[in-house]
């Protein structure tokens, strides 16, 4: 049975269903038994979830010009190699 | 996963190749904001517009040797990970981009007994949701300051899988790192907004 530090060092594999079958089921008896790793495990969870709604995770904007001045800039790129 | 709004690779690879400006502005409308995202994870905000920029040249560049071992979108953010980690090498901002695979424990030693098991326990947060969390003023800038002093991988680890929602497959190739040491930069990088995260709620 993992101690609580193994419960803190793979609960992202834990929770991404990333472990094997058996180190999963020695996880799942640990949390069954121990409270504070339920709330550690429970509060990695919310975490990620915070993060994934953090102003942080918007992705950048991009504005018409910009991208249009992107391609200008590809153009020349491709050009300047053809050339 | 491809965008939505674009062609397959296989139908937008040799309209790029054919140098098609509407299939420039449309790769360019569906991932310049990501790459931007990426870039600004590895090298901070101030250049990763300039590193974005700099990627499609390179992108374009190297196209007539992509091999399509990835998808187009995996090997694009590939190569804005590299031109990002080159920019930080040659500015010297960093010692090590791999800071984050050196053994340092995941919870302070002092919080476990020495059987292993907890001694100091984590404590309840005052919310259980997150948006409950981030209505706070305050705890939301404790996120950002710890996001921001993440090392670039760790960074971009998380970004890439808890902001965009890649497969951890995508990411370890994007970000030229084997399959565990991607698993570990991602829950280093989760664990330390996590420890930010209740070193403020248990003020």
């Amino acid at each position: 049975m993992p101690s609580c530090k193994d419960i803190t060092e793979h609960s992202s594999d834990y929770l991404d269903r990333n472990l094997p079958w058996w180190k999963r089921m020695g996880y799942w008896l640990h949390l069954a038994m121990c409270v504070h790793c339920r709330r550690y495990v429970d509060q990695l969870k919310l975490t990620i979830d915070t993060i994934g709604k953090s102003p942080e995770a918007t992705t950048p904007n991009v504005s018409q010009e910009e991208i249009q001045a992107i391609v200008e800039k590809m153009k020349q790129s491709t050009k300047n190699k053809d050339g | 996963m491809a965008h939505p709004t674009l062609p397959s690779d296989d139908e937008l690879i040799p309209r790029l190749l054919a140098n098609d400006e509407t299939s420039y502005a449309q790769i360019v409308t569906a991932y310049h904001g990501l790459m931007v995202h990426l870039a600004r994870a590895i090298v901070g905000d101030a250049i990763a517009d300039e590193v974005a920029q700099e990627a499609w040249v390179a992108v374009l560049r190297a196209l007539p040797k992509f091999e399509r071992r990835s998808s187009l979108k995996t090997w694009i953010l590939r190569i804005v990970s590299n031109t990002a980690k080159s920019r930080l090498r040659h500015e010297s901002r960093t010692v090590s981009l791999d800071e984050s695979l050196e053994e340092s424990p995941i919870i302070d030693p002092a919080r476990l007994k020495p059987n292993a098991h907890w001694a100091s326990p984590p404590a309840m947060w005052h919310a259980d949701t997150p948006d409950a969390l981030l209505a706070s003023t305050e705890l939301r800038r404790c996120i950002s300051d710890a996001l921001a002093t993440l090392p670039p991988l760790q960074r971009a680890a998380v970004t890439l899988r808890d902001m965009q929602g890649l497969s951890m497959e995508a990411i370890c190739k994007i970000l030229e790192v084997s399959e565990s040491n991607g698993r570990v930069l991602l829950h280093r990088a989760r664990s330390r907004i996590q420890m930010a995260i209740e070193e403020h709620e248990g003020q």
